[in-house]
């Protein structure tokens, strides 16, 4: 008996050798444990024998009987495994073709550059106040102390439209009319970011139109202090936090004193380079105290209110910033060039 | 202005150094441009010619013998005016001279050269001596061996300054050095002029009858001698970057940069009368200027008169007829206050811009009318032999006061946010030169004519804080607090460029100028148009009402660069008489996303941009918007393939392809645009987000297959869908059209996908039966569709 069980477990491994199918093992699974096995016959035979060795045969078939449905179940996992493994193996892609390609998105460099100075001046307390591009003489220059004949209007040659109208030189004006504006005279604090217009010829460093962001802070006791301590934390948020600022006597008729700021060169440390124009500074702004004449042609009495005012080219921060080389550029909207600004 | 750093030691004692002087002006007054030596040539030598012969072998050369102190040079030069015996300016071996010409050893037709002997052109100072033909030979006393340039005054540095509008005091030396004595804490040293004069009587007079004409000083010399002026006054003029004429106008100008007052002298002889009268000219008056040019004048313009016509255009440029000329011999100086404006209208009309009128036109200082004259007469004795006839006629209504301004230290401190004290401030002052009278913290400051445009206290925290130093200011916030915020408006533009810029789609900003016809193209509004009055050229002499156009240009830009597939947007203004439109506008054109090799590819079409802009629509959660097709298309629009953009029924703007004239004309791809109202947009977004309930019970999806007459448009069956749909009908969508042999040639077959949903409960079959019933029912009634 016990030859004949291993018998039967030998004879099983010969045959699971030559399984091909799925179907091959289940008619094996009902030759060796179906109703019709050789395990009933073997059952059957058991009665025959004395009844002191019936125990131990039946422990021995059982035996032989789990030993053989273990290695029809090896048998059948080792089949799925394999059937897996080929489906993967024939499902198996060349990832380097090129996957689906579509247009690179862009956001303007110029937009870019105004979001970041008007996220800077959020953060400090201001809001944003937009006007008219085509502007009054009166708010584009004689509220900012610009009366007609002016020499100081030589220095920004204008775009007429009339006699009376123009494209706003600047975003002044828009602060002018938000003083206006402001009729319970609140303090104020506002950037004004905007296109202007010069009568100037386009070339590499002159353009007829730009981008300005002018910024005016009036309560009653807004300081030259408080002017530097804003363009301090603004010239580190646009350069870096080890900046420093320097400031230089400047002209503007809306501003006493006016200044020129530099900022630190962020490219030596301020120890000089072409940059820098070996120098270690870099001019980024003018700012000043606002003019009492301003205030005054706006309702403010200059003995209660006093305020300050800065203004920056867009253009020159985003050229200073990225290393642009022609001011023409931002407007040509050369898509190789728009595209390079892709990711920020 | 360029300051000439010889002359500016006579007021000031300066460290040779003049970088200290650089930055001081640089961080305490203004911005420096230059500073530079006036002839930037080092060993230069004076020689002695001790023989000159001809060359054996060239005719115009000559080997010289040259003495220059510590050696004797042979030397080859091919001036004809050299000879044995000259004083003469040497370059020896190693010298640079202007242009990099490094002066070498060297064999000229067999015979040894070691050195140059140099004329003024090669020295790169032509204009010292224009007449000079040849080498320049020097005088009898200058030193052989020592520096020529000194000898003849040109060692010098020339700083030059970027003046601002404000500073009119530092058009003049004396001006400059106030400014540079109080920045590096210096005394200054003025000047005192005087001069014999002839003890005669004068019988000239001078008038006016306008008060833009504040004082006029007239001053006869007699006898003097037209020629040129000496090196020294030559040197000045030509550091201060003013070109040497004669004596005569040599000294105007001299005294002029001096003293910032502009001087002209006329020739005495002829002025056909002993009268002058300044006035206003009359209409249709004319006179030739110095430059030979006749000028119409207008009554603004001043003129000086001899009583009857114009003989001189008042602080622009004299007359031709009354100019001085090399056999003048006797000269009327004048010295005069005009109105700054009227000089500053005048010159600008004529386009005449002088040392003189930019002097006038800032306002020049009253008292220095006299200084100057005084100056200019003692030079006239000194420098042109003249004798000076009587005293001076004259009339003055200049204000001579210096200009009084107070401030309290505390106005000070709290304008600046810092604390100064009182003996800082008066240091300051006395620094100055500004007097002053101090009771308790206020001051009383008297400010000299020599500082003009000072009106009030901001004027002198601006002197007090930039000669303290700016670095020495605290850096504060202010303390007020205010809210920092972008408005709906602003953040929308933030929300709308993202959505783009994910979408693919460049961004681009365009000018707002453009030529008059591409103003009006694409315009939704008004045809007025916006034209500038003295524009830069034709191109850009219109402001835009549509941005398109400038799109456009830009898309055929990129194309001839071949860039095929381009999508671009922009958010930008039209202007109109009286009013501005923000638009956003874009364009599409090529292949929009492609997996080639898989034979996928998205070209741009009309639904895949009315796709986008429907996204961005329910992005915004303006759901509320109907797609038309356009009803008047704009001539530039494929009039087949535009539509127009309703949001809560109100008009925003359209989409659709260009016209394909307009592509042809272009020479452009396939274009699909649209242009929205961005004003509209912003002012409709409102995003009220209140949580809505997520469906409990799960929806139920039909598809139905209709056939329905062709023209029939595919929205007129959606909206006759949900209207018999009701409540339960949650979503309706088009996903399969067909027209062809298969059904009738006028009829289209059309396949919707129906979602229906109960939030109370599970619907039903049945239910669901009896709705799509009904719903079919409607529209075989209503738009006569069959089911398929
Ligand atoms: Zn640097």
């Amino acid at each position: 008996m016990e030859q004949k069980l291993k018998g039967l477990v030998e004879e099983l491994e010969a045959k699971l050798s030559q399984v091909k199918n799925a179907n091959d093992l289940n008619l094996l699974k009902a030759e060796y444990l179906g109703k019709k096995s050789v395990f009933n016959d073997l059952m059957k035979q058991l009665k025959d024998i004395p009844n002191e060795e019936k125990p131990l045969m039946g422990k021995l078939i059982n035996e032989a009987k789990q030993q053989i449905a273990a290695k029809l179940d090896d048998a059948k996992m080792e089949m799925d495994r394999k059937l897996v493994e080929e489906k993967l193996k024939s499902e198996a892609i060349d990832v380097t073709l090129p996957g689906k390609s579509s247009n690179v998105g862009s956001k303007h460099l110029l937009s870019q550059v105004i979001e970041e100075v008007e996220d800077i001046f959020v953060g400090l307390g201001y809001t944003v106040k937009e006007g008219p591009e085509v502007e009054s003489d009166k708010y584009n220059f004689e509220m900012l102390n610009l009366p007609k004949d002016h020499p100081a209007r030589d220095m920004q040659d204008s775009l007429y439209i009339s006699e009376e109208t123009l494209l706003r030189t600047h975003t002044s004006p828009v602060q002018v009319r938000s003083l206006l504006e402001n009729t319970n005279q609140e303090p104020m604090k506002i950037i004004c970011p905007g296109k202007v217009y010069r009568k100037d010829d386009d070339d590499q460093t002159h353009s007829h139109q730009f981008t300005q962001v002018e910024g005016l802070v009036v309560d009653a006791n807004a300081t030259l202090a408080d002017l530097k301590g804003t363009l301090l934390f603004v010239a580190q948020k646009l350069f870096g936090e080890e900046r420093k600022i320097r400031l230089r006597p400047s002209y503007f008729p809306f501003t006493e004193p006016s200044v020129e700021v530099d900022v630190s060169c962020y490219k030596c440390g301020g120890s000089g380079c072409s940059m820098c124009g070996y120098t270690g500074w870099i001019e980024i702004l003018g700012a000043g105290m606002v003019n009492n004449n301003v205030l005054r042609d706006a309702g403010y009495d200059p003995d209660k209110f006093q305020g300050f005012a800065l203004g920056m080219g867009i253009e020159r921060i985003a050229i200073l910033k990225y290393g642009v080389d022609d001011i023409r550029a931002f407007y040509t909207n050369d898509l190789r060039f728009n595209k390079q600004f892709r990711g920020k | 202005m360029k300051v000439s750093m010889n002359w500016l030691k006579e007021y000031v004692n300066l460290d040779p150094d003049y970088k200290k002087l650089e930055e001081a002006f640089n961080l305490k007054s203004q911005e420096v441009a230059g500073l530079e030596k006036l002839v930037d040539i080092e060993g230069l030598v004076v020689g002695y010619v001790l023989t000159c012969e001809k060359h054996p072998e060239a005719d115009k050369l000559h080997v010289t013998t040259v003495d220059v102190s510590d050696e004797v040079l042979q030397i080859i030069c091919g001036a004809p005016n050299v000879a044995a015996g000259q004083k003469v300016i040497v370059s020896k071996v190693g010298v640079v001279l202007p242009g990099d010409f490094k002066i070498k050893k060297a064999k000229i037709r067999g015979i040894e050269s070691n050195g140059m002997i140099c004329s003024l052109e090669e020295l790169g100072v032509k204009e010292f001596d224009p007449e000079e033909t040849g080498i320049y030979v020097l005088g009898e006393d200058a030193v052989i061996g020592e520096d020529p340039l000194k000898y003849l005054n040109l060692d010098d540095s020339v700083l030059e300054l970027d003046l601002t509008a404000n500073r009119p005091d530092l058009l003049s030396m004396e001006g400059v050095g106030y400014d540079a004595a109080c920045m590096l804490d210096l005394e200054i040293q003025t000047k005192k002029h005087t001069y014999e004069k002839r003890k005669e009587e004068n019988n000239f007079s001078v008038y006016t009858d306008t008060k833009d004409c504040k004082a006029y000083y007239a001053q006869v010399i007699d006898h003097i001698t037209v020629k040129p002026s000496p090196s020294w006054l030559k040197a000045r003029l030509m550091a201060a970057g003013v070109r040497p004429i004669n004596n005569v106008v040599d000294i105007s100008n001299y005294v002029m940069l001096e003293y910032g007052q502009p001087l002209h002298a006329f020739d005495y002889n002829r002025i056909e009368s002993d009268t002058i009268i300044v006035r206003h000219a009359k209409t249709g008056e004319k006179i030739v200027t110095l430059d030979g040019q006749n000028r119409d004048l207008l009554e603004y313009d001043l003129v000086i008169t001899d009583g009857k016509k114009p003989i001189a255009l008042a602080g622009v440029m004299g007359g031709y007829d009354t100019e001085v000329e090399p056999d003048t011999t006797k000269v009327l100086l004048e010295s005069a206050y005009f109105d700054p404006t009227c000089i500053r209208k005048t010159s600008r009309r004529l386009d005449l811009k002088s040392e003189a009128s930019s002097r006038f036109e800032k306002g020049v200082d009253p008292n220095k009318l006299i200084k100057a004259m005084e100056y200019a007469t003692q030079l006239f004795v000194e420098l042109a032999g003249g004798e000076v006839v009587g005293d001076y006629s004259f009339f003055d209504n200049t204000q001579k006061d210096p200009t009084r301004i107070d401030i309290t230290l505390e106005k000070l401190n709290s304008v600046t946010g810092h604390t100064f004290t009182i003996s800082e401030v008066e240091s300051i002052l006395k620094r100055l030169y500004f007097d002053y009278h101090k009771q308790g913290d206020l001051f009383k400051i008297d400010v000299p004519t020599r500082r003009q445009n000072f009106y009030g206290y901001q004027d002198i925290v601006e002197e007090i804080v930039r000669i303290y130093g700016y670095d020495r200011i605290p850096t504060t916030i202010p303390a007020t607090p205010t809210t920092g915020y972008l408005t709906k408006k602003q953040r929308l533009r933030r929300t709308i460029r993202e959505y783009f810029v994910n979408n693919n789609f460049n961004e681009t900003i365009t000018y707002s100028l453009v030529t008059q016809k591409e103003a009006v193209e694409f315009d939704q509004l008004t045809a007025d148009t916006v034209v500038i009055m003295n524009p830069l050229n034709k191109e850009k002499d219109t402001l835009r009402h549509s941005l398109l156009p400038s799109l456009l240009n830009i898309l055929q830009y990129n194309q001839s660069r071949k860039i095929d597939n381009i999508f671009l947007f922009e958010l930008g203004r039209g202007y109109h008489n009286g009013y501005e439109r923000e638009w956003l506008s874009g364009l599409m054109t090529g292949v929009y996303t492609s997996t080639l090799w898989q034979g996928k590819k998205e070209v741009s079409d009309f639904y895949l941009l009315k796709g986008l802009l429907e996204s961005l629509l329910v992005k915004l959660h303006l759901e509320d918007y109907e797609i038309k097709k356009a009803s008047e298309p704009l001539p530039t629009m494929h009039p087949g393939m535009t539509a127009d953009l309703y949001i809560n029924k109100q008009y925003i703007g359209y989409l659709g392809k260009l016209h394909p004239q307009k592509e042809m004309d272009l020479g452009i791809n396939k274009t699909f645009v649209f242009e929205l109202d961005y004003d509209k947009l912003a002012e409709l977004y409102e995003p009220n987000l209140v949580m809505q309930p997520v469906p409990k019970y799960p929806s139920v999806s039909r598809d139905l297959a209709l056939v329905v007459d062709r023209d029939l448009e595919a929205q007129a069956i959606i909206d006759q869908v949900i209207f018999a749909g009701k409540k339960t009908l949650k979503d309706v969508s088009i996903f399969d059209l067909y027209q062809g042999d298969k059904i009738e040639p006028d009829k289209k077959s059309i396949a919707l996908s129906l979602v229906l949903q109960n939030p109370e409960k599970t619907l039903e079959s049945s239910e669901v039966d009896q709705i799509i019933e009904r719903i079919l029912k409607h529209l075989d009634k209503t738009l006569n569709a069959k089911i398929r």
